[in-house]
């Protein structure tokens, strides 16, 4: 039975790889893109957004829709989680860890928390963005509830807290979205405001505000996923 | 680093079928964190560090965190899939 398994296992997989590699022979040669659109984005993207960084002048300003419905996507997840964790059993003891850990990571975790900030607002000079800087934030409300038990994390940044900047951060993109309408264009169009010349932290218009918001909503979303996959494990005996 | 990058494929493939093939899910949660760790250094050295920062951010810390969390409560808890029945 489990011959005839692995048999057809394998002829799935080699029909899937040979199929991949038919498909990977369609890609056009490379030379073919020289008066496309990524060579338009390569010469021109400094000039026509004010980004050093390509990536994020293409994820927060030519394609900045497709950055609206990934942070949908995130949002979606969030609330579906929320909804299939929310219920209240297990009562299972959560101290933390060892004095040593809880010691080192009190020191550690400010330069995290400013390494996550730094990522998020120099997201259009140097590798990075909202997304990275976004998931350290949320990497920091992990480290509370595994270092220092869940009901540290619960008292410290409250679910409302993380809530509020989730939904915040959401709002404040489409925000930042109809203001481009506002200042006649189309709907997150980088309007070039406060330009204080290539290469300066505030520059490239409306991409480090984009960054900012994204980072704050990506950090709380995963926050609260994580928080509401372990909000079972606390003391009994302590009601929320 | 030419040579440096066969070897972290080689140990890229290694440490994906050490990941699937071992009975103890701890130890596969470890050698997927490691394979995050190997896919970042080979972004890094394909001059993409955008996604370098985003795979080593969640593959090796957010991805390690959740299955662990997962893990202990499906070990641990009331409803445990893996309790013996009595």
């Amino acid at each position: 039975m489990s011959r005839t398994k692995h048999v057809i296992t394998v002829i799935v997989l080699s029909l899937l790889g040979v199929t991949m590699l038919v498909a990977l022979n369609k890609i056009p040669n490379q030379f073919e893109y020289a008066n496309s659109i990524s060579q338009h984005i390569v010469n021109n993207a400094v000039k026509e957004t004010g980004s050093l960084n390509f990536v994020t002048a293409i994820l927060y300003d030519y394609r900045a829709y497709d950055s609206l419905g990934e942070s949908t996507i995130i949002f979606g997840a969030v609330s579906g989680i929320v909804l299939l964790l929310s219920r209240k059993t297990l009562p299972v003891s959560s101290h933390g860890l060892s004095f040593i850990v809880k010691r080192t990571f009190g020191m550690l975790t400010p330069f995290i928390f400013l390494f996550s900030i730094y990522i998020i607002t120099h997201g259009h000079l140097s590798p990075g963005g909202g997304f990275q800087g976004g998931v350290i934030l949320g990497a920091i409300s992990i480290i509370f509830s595994i270092v220092y038990g869940s009901e540290f994390d619960y008292k410290r940044y409250t679910p409302t807290t993380k809530t509020l900047l989730e939904t915040g951060g959401a709002l404040l993109f489409i925000g930042l979205g109809f203001l481009g309408i506002l200042f006649g264009g189309n709907f997150l169009m980088n309007m070039r405001f406060l330009n204080m010349g290539e290469g300066s932290l505030i520059s490239a218009g409306s991409i480090p505000f984009i960054n900012t918001v994204i980072g704050f909503k990506i950090g709380a979303g995963l926050a609260i996923i994580f928080y509401s996959m372990i909000q079972k494990t606390f003391k009994e005996g302590v009601d929320l | 680093m030419v040579i440096l990058k066969y070897l972290l494929l080689i140990f890229l493939i290694m440490t994906a079928f050490l990941a699937i093939n071992f009975k103890e899910v701890l130890v596969s949660i470890i050698f997927l964190s490691i394979f995050s760790i190997i896919l970042t250094t080979l972004y890094l050295i394909h001059n993409a560090p955008d996604v370098a920062l985003a795979e080593a951010v969640i593959g090796a810390g957010l991805n390690t965190a959740i299955f662990m969390s997962v893990i202990s409560q499906v070990r641990e808890g009331k409803n445990s899939i893996f309790r013996e029945d009595d």
